[in-house]
Order: structure tokens, then sequence, then C-alpha cells
């Protein structure tokens, strides 16, 4: 199996994949990083969602072996283990988590939509979280959510 | 009393950060050493008789460890929908079988080193099939001569109640209206598709890992089928990634079960999306005639259901759906002359079961819409309609003379159209939009239970146990589904405890750990877990009470618990911490407290919801806006607000599928069409209500807890036909196809 390194978390890991293997496959069989979530494997419901190069992207649907070089982001690395981020904080105190499966990758998409627009409109929000399915909360407690996260991530009260 | 600290506010559900974090383990997530992989082989056919299997090959495939089928696992005919021990509902199904009644149908499974190797096995098994004629439309397969899927034919029974006396009520009547109403069986949608984990050890003991909402059923399912005593089966509910019904039934269990005994080692069964729209069972498919004769005034005097349900190919829970959609009209209307009758059909679709509202949102979809209509016809305000018939708050069911609880129906309603300004946008409604656009406003009433009470025993039993700093472990056999039931349990305790929620730690649905639950359906987790919860805690409070009695030298009575303290009332000097009391009860008396308690629902009200929505359809444009939406409900009393307002949001997400974009549709030959969530359909993020507004009736239902009831099934039954209604009514046009398709 050919061997590749994938930059994750700010971290570099030397990783032996198969040719097709996906990025979803790599971080959840190979690195434990189990956050990222299999909901469809056809990239239509966002449950795996990372960051790559910035964008939030559907790691079910991205080849491993093409992504060398890239930044990847994962859930696993948006706390610290002192602080949860500005984003995950709101998804609690809103009440945009129910069964949470849907949570790792809405968040996510939610970061790639703040680290470039940090005062989002509620259509670019929607935007942002439309490939994300959430069967739980209709979705509104999690437009809240980010729309807290963005407020305060902009030196709103904290 | 209620504690204003702990019971009403916004309390986050209690593992959200391990949710946040991706911290938490679905069984997807888990695994085991010397795991082993399983993959399912699935019948191409919607009907059809095994001729041969071999998989000889598959077995002798390196890295494979077990193959199962029909000839070598049990034949034991069970029901996967099994409510009570003794339960004796219609048994149909079996681990594996000769004959494969739809598309989707297991017919052998594998477990092996990895995926790969386990689907490399499957292609080396060797199926020969004699295909049998298929039937997919209940009407059809009702019809003499069609195939039949199960001895004795298609008709799995017929469920029948009536109000008056139907038939001699039409002549009173002004009007007659008939129509009839088509629904698809729909996909749950749950995130977390199907899946689970199966250990059998060397001292014959199976353990299950299941995102179940019913670990206790499927333990007695088990047992019987592998013919194991209930002290060598374990399930384990570890968390649910949403369930919404489809993780009622013993599904995969049976599988891994099968494949785990035979390898002797732990085997992971996860559907990809694709089978699991096909195995996850569905909604059922609803074709219903209505018949209902009224005054000119708007007095319904007669209404009559005659209801068929598509159960797919196998019993599952048909009569009961049937059973609790009979329920649904007389705990709403006065209507003195009703009837329903229900009849289940099998057909080679995929197995139907429970979803949210267990057969109440397909009812209300025919009766709410023809209510529209009706009120339409007769140039009546539809408000007013719904106020003439709906039951009092001191309303009793038709059929028994039976009190129904505390009905708040009418409430809903008058709150509903002050919030909605329904007088002033009946006014507004023609006033001109874009080009393109038309305008529509619904309305809808809907309800649903809050125990399985009246159908049958309705148990929950529950164990709390202090520690030594004031803290409590409680011992519950809740499966929440991310929906809050274990958090509003916690709430419960620390209310009558004087603590907060964070103070009680949790140990959940574990058939060996936990005492008995029922299971997690029927919206019973306020009304019967709550109160199994509230009693365990009083109970403990007694105890701890009559300790602090003795310790701070007062009366029983005069002890009061505040802010983890007990203190004897009026003296705040003589206190101390639960805590010290604990400690003090192991030192001094040489005694640990534990406190059980076993509740039995002895009622079943009834919540009620009115949904108001304005909305734009844009027919060339193919495009539905929803402005606005109102939604009431009479829940009792709010116990988490935060939990109360998820539960209806999310509710109103699934209802505007259900109105306009979600359907399972099948080909001739029985193979599901739109495979994917993409072709499937659903709400998306920005077809949610631009304005959306929810309220409660909090008029204390007095069997209830702190007098609450429900809210999870009921939040979207009344949404899919006040949309569907609202469509109707800016096409100008009687729609009687769900989803409305624009």
């Amino acid at each position: 199996m050919p061997q590749i390194v994938l930059n994750i978390n700010s971290e570099d890991y030397i990783l032996e994949v198969e040719g097709n293997e996906t990025l979803l496959t790599v971080l959840r069989e190979r690195l434990d990083l189990t956050g990222a979530k299999p909901g469809c494997l056809t990239g239509d419901c966002g449950a795996c969602k990372v960051i790559i190069d910035g964008k939030a992207e559907n790691s079910c649907v991205k080849i491993a072996k093409n992504l060398v070089g890239k930044k990847i982001e994962t859930i696993e690395g948006l706390s610290t283990p002192e602080r949860l981020h500005p984003i995950q904080e709101a998804f609690i105190e809103t009440g945009a988590v129910q069964c949470g499966y849907c949570t790792p990758g809405m968040i996510m998409s939610a970061k790639a939509l703040l680290d470039v627009d940090p005062n989002p409109n509620d259509e670019e929000i929607l935007a942002a979280i439309d490939g994300n399915i959430c069967r739980c909360t209709g979705y509104v407690k999690i437009v809240d959510a980010i729309k807290l996260a963005a407020h305060r991530m902009s030196g709103g009260d904290q | 009393m209620k504690n204003p600290e702990v019971i009403g506010k916004f309390e986050p559900i209690r593992d959200a950060v391990m949710k946040v974090t991706g911290e938490l383990k679905y069984v997807g997530d888990m695994k085991m050493p010397r795991m082993l992989t399983a993959k399912m082989l699935l019948s191409p056919y919607a009907h059809a008789r095994i001729k041969s299997i071999d998989y000889e090959e598959a077995e002798k495939l390196p890295g494979v460890h077990a193959v199962v089928c029909y000839k070598n696992t049990p034949r034991y005919l069970y029901n996967s929908y099994l409510r009570i021990f003794e339960d004796d509902i219609p048994r149909t199904e079996q681990v594996f079988s000769d004959v494969m009644r739809f598309v989707g149908d297991r017919v052998a499974a594998v477990a092996a080193e990895d995926a790969k190797i386990a689907e490399a096995a499957l292609k080396l098994i060797k199926v020969e099939y004699e295909e049998l004629p298929a039937v997919f439309d209940p009407e059809k397969a009702l019809e003499e001569g069609a195939p039949a899927i199960h001895e004795g034919g298609n008709k799995v029974g017929e469920e029948f109640t009536e109000a008056g006396n139907v038939d001699e009520a039409w002549d009173q009547c002004d009007r007659i209206f008939e129509d009839r109403y088509e629904m698809p069986p729909l996909h749950h949608m749950a995130m977390e598709t199907h899946v689970a984990i199966a250990d059998y050890n060397s001292r014959g003991k199976l353990t299950i890992w299941s995102p179940s909402q019913n670990t206790f059923n499927l333990r007695i399912l088990l047992s019987r089928i592998f013919d194991l005593p209930m002290t060598r089966v374990r399930l384990i509910r570890p968390a649910i990634g949403g369930a919404f019904g489809s993780k009622i039934e013993l599904n995969l269990e049976v599988v891994v079960a099968a494949l785990a005994i035979k390898a002797k080692r732990p085997v992971k069964l996860l559907l990809n999306r694709k089978d699991n729209m096909v195995l996850s069972r569905t909604r059922h498919e609803a074709i219903i005639y209505i018949k209902t004769g009224v005054k000119n005034d708007g007095t319904v005097l007669a209404q009559d259901f005659k209801v068929i349900t598509n159960t797919g190919a196998y019993a599952s829970s048909a009569m009961d759906v049937v059973g609790a959609m009979a329920q649904k009209p007389f705990k709403v209307y006065k209507i003195p002359n009703m009837r329903f009758r229900g009849i289940p059909v099998y057909t080679n679709k995929p197995i139907a079961c429970a979803m949210r509202g267990f057969g109440s949102p397909q009812i209300f979809n025919a009766q709410q819409v023809q209510f529209a209509k009706i009120a339409r016809e007769l140039g009546l305000d539809l408000v007013e309609f719904q106020l003439k018939n709906a039951v009092k708050p001191d309303g009793i069911d038709q059929r028994w003379k039976t009190p129904i609880g505390n009905p708040r129906v009418e409430d809903a309603i008058r709150r509903g159209a002050e919030l909605f300004n329904w007088e002033e946008r009946k006014k507004t409604k023609n006033s001109p939009l874009e080009a393109g656009w038309k305008r529509g406003i619904g309305m809808s009433v809907g309800s649903h239970g809050n125990s399985l009470y009246g159908a049958h025993r309705d148990i929950m039993a529950v164990s709390l146990k202090p520690n030594e700093d004031g803290t409590f472990v409680l011992y519950t056999g809740a499966h929440d589904m991310g929906n809050g039931s274990v958090t509003m349990q916690t709430q419960m305790v620390a209310s009558i405890l004087g603590i907060q929620p964070e103070d009680v730690e949790t140990v959940e649905a574990d058939t060996d750990l936990v005492p008995y639950n029922l299971a997690d359906y029927a919206s019973r987790g306020v009304f019967v877990e709550g109160t199994a919860a509230k009693k365990v805690a009083e109970n403990m409070k007694g105890k701890l009470a009559e300790k602090a009695s003795n310790f701070l030298d007062c009366m029983v009575g005069e002890v009061e618990f505040a802010n983890g303290c007990v203190q004897v009332k009026g003296d705040s000097e003589r206190k101390m911490t639960l805590g010290e009391l604990i400690t003090k009860t192991q030192m001094v008396d040489q005694e640990e407290l534990m406190s059980f308690e076993s509740y039995a629902s002895s009622s079943n009200p009834t919540s009620y919801g009115v949904h108001f929505v304005e909305l734009w359809v844009n027919e060339a444009a193919h495009k539905v806006k929803i402005i606005d939406y109102v939604a009431v409900h009479d829940i009792g009393t709010i116990i988490n607000r935060m939990g109360i307002e998820g539960q209806l949001e999310g509710g109103i997400e699934m209802g505007i599928g259900y109105a306009l974009y979600e359907g399972l549709y099948f080909d001739d030959k029985g193979k599901l069409i739109n495979n994917t969530l993409k072709r499937y359909g659903r709400t998306h993020p920005c077809d949610m209500p631009q304005n959306l507004t929810i309220d409660f009736i909090e008029a204390n239902e007095p069997a209830g807890p702190y007098g609450a009831k429900s809210i999870g099934e009921c939040a979207t039954v009344p949404v899919s036909s006040a949309v569907f209604s609202a469509v109707c009514d800016a096409l100008g046009e009687d729609l009687h196809k769900f989803p409305a398709r624009i």
C-alpha cells in the first residue's frame, strides 16, 4: 500500500492507505478519529464534514491520497483540553444538540463559514448548513447557535 | 410543588459536551479486540423461494469466520415488535427464511476479518431462486386471487371501533363529503443508520450493543430465538443517533447474534444508507377513505374512516398502528357518531413500523385536510368550525362516555388563532404577491397519547443510589434518543432532593444493570418515566428525611431539602449537607440507603397541538416558501423548555417533509427507486418557516409529574395536514395525494 502524509489538526500523520480509500475511512478506521460520522457515504448528509483548506467538505467522498499537502481540520481539533470552541459552547447553550450524530459535521460547516465570514446573515448561515441534515432540531436552534457564536467570536459579550 | 430552579428552565441535554466534541461513542464508533465485520446478502426479488443456497465457497474464503442463512440458524417464528413477554401479535419473521418477501429481505450474512473479505464472500454464495408473483399495492393485495404473502392471505387483521350509530346519522346531515387520501411510505431518516455489535463468549453469554429504543423486549426475543436463558442475554444501549420509531424492533441484532454465536468472536454490522432505507422500517403507507356528514352550521354529526395501511412483508406493528390510530379522533372531537375501520395489509414492500406519531399523522392528514375543504365549501370559518366540534376540558370519549383528562385543544386553537392573527390574515389573504406566487393558509389540529395504558401494561422501574458527597446515581432503563428523556429524569430527581441535575449521574438502558423499563415509544418519556424518576426520588427523600430527623433531632415532617442540604424548617442553624447526612448514615447507622420504585401508568391523557401556516406557492418554479408558522401545544407543564422547543421544531421539520418532499417510491419489481438521501427529498434548512412562533398551554395534567404531559410525537402530528391544506388553499384545488409536490 502506498504511503502518504496527511496533515490533520496541524499534525502530520504517515499513513498507508489503499488506492481509493476515503478520508472518512482513514479518520475513523486508521486514526480512531470517530467524530466524523458515516451517514450516507454519498456526500448527501454532511455528518462526516471536515474542513479541508478552509472549506467544509464531506470526507466520505474525498479520496485520502488526493489530500496530501492540504490542511485538514476535524472536530477533534476544535477544542483545547482547557476550553471548548465558541461554536461548541453555543451549540450546547442554545439547545442545538439533540441526538448529536449530525453535530460534529454541523459544527465544522459552521466553523468554515465563520472563519471567512465572521458576521453572516441568516441566508448565509442557511446556505452554509444546507448540506448538513439534522432530523432532530428543525435547524432553528442550530441557526441560533451559529449566530450566538458569531456574535461572541467577533467580540460580542463573552 | 415544582422547584422553579430545576423544573421549567432551559436545560441542555446532559451529554451535549460529549456530542459537540465528537467524543461520544455511538455503536458504529465502537471497536472490540478481534471484532469481525459483517455484511448481508439481500434478496434481489420482491417475492421468491430459495430453491438452493450453497455457501461452502464463502465459508472457505480465508478470513471468513461465519456464514449464516436459513439452513444453519433457528427457524423460530417471531414478531420483531414484541411488546411484552406474553404478547400474542402475529409471528411471521425468522432470523433467515427460505422465502423472500421484499427486495432487500435477508438471504444470508457473513462475518469476516474485514469488510472487503466479507463482501468477497457474499459473491461466493450461490443462490437459486424461484420467483413468485408479487403485489405492492395494498388494495390490490386485498383482492381475491392476489398472491398470498403469508398463509391465510394478505389481510393481517381488522381494527374496528364506533361511537353512536354512523349509519343512522347520515339522514340527519345537511351535507355529506367523501374523499380518499393517499400517503406514501416514509424513511425515518435518523442520521445514524442501523448498526449492532454482538459478542458471544465461552460461558454462553450473548451481549448486544445496539442503539435500540427497546432493549428489554429485544432480550426476550433473542432469548427465545436462540434458546438462551435470559441471564445469558444482555442488551446494552449506547448513544442513539436518532430513531423516531425505527429502532424499536428486533432488526440487525438478530443477525449479529447468529454470526457471533457461530464465530465466537465479536461481530459488527453497520448498514449503508441505501440498505438502511429499505431495512430500517418505514412509516406505514396509508389509503384513507373518509366520509363526513355535517349540518350547514358546521356541526359534524357523523364521520366514517376506512383506513388501509401497508405493513409490507411482515406483520411487525401492523395491528398496533391501526389500533393506536383508531383512538385519536375520539380524543379530539365530540362528534357523536364516529366509526373507524382499519385494515393492515401484507405486500411485497419493506416492513413498516412505528414512526413518530404511530398512525396519528396519517389519520389527521385525512381528517384535517377534509375539514379545511368542508369549511371552505360551507363558507364557514375554519377556526370556528374547529371550535364548534372540538372537545371541551371536561370532554369525554363518545364511545365509552369516559373523561379524557384535561384536554385543552380549545385553548390551543384560540391561542394559535390569536398569535397567527387569523382574522386579519383572512382579510389580507387575497392581497397580491409578486408575479408567479400564490398565497395559502392552513390550520390543523392533532393529538397523541402519553403512555401505553389502555393498550397493555406500561411499567417503568428505577433505582437511586446516594454517594457520600451528596450526589446520586440514577439507574434508568430509558432509551434516550437525543430527545432528553434522561435529562428530564435528572431534573425530576434534582427537584425533589433540592440538588441540581448535574448532581445526578445516570446508568442507562442495560438489561443486566438497570431495572425493567417497557421501552421508549408512545411518547411515554415524561408521563411515565418522569413519574417513575420523581417517585424514586421521593422514596429516597423519605429515607433521608428519617435519618436527618434523628441527626438533627426534629420531626420527619420538619426536614427541608434545598441547595444540597437538609435543615430543620425555620431553623437555619440546624442543618447539614446531603453529603454529611449520607456519610453519617454510614458511620453511625452502619447503613447504605438505596431506593427502588416500580411505577405502572394508570391513565393515558392526550396531548394536543394546533398549527397555523401561511405559505406561498410558485408552480412554475416548483417552490413553496413557508412564510409564517404558529404552533401551540397543550402540554400540561413544561419540564425542560429547551427540550420541548427542540422537540417541536424538529417535529415541524419532519412534518413539512411529509407534506411536501418525502416518500419512498418503488419500481414495478419492488425495487426502491429513490435510494439516496438526495433523491429521497427532505426539508432543507431554508425550507423551514421564515417566522416560526411556538407557544404552550400549561393547564396542568393532574396525572402527570408536576402536571406534565408529552410533546415528542404530537409535535409532528398536525404539521403535514396544515401545510398540505395551505397548498390546497393556495392552488384553489383539493389535492388528495401526499406529498403535495409542486
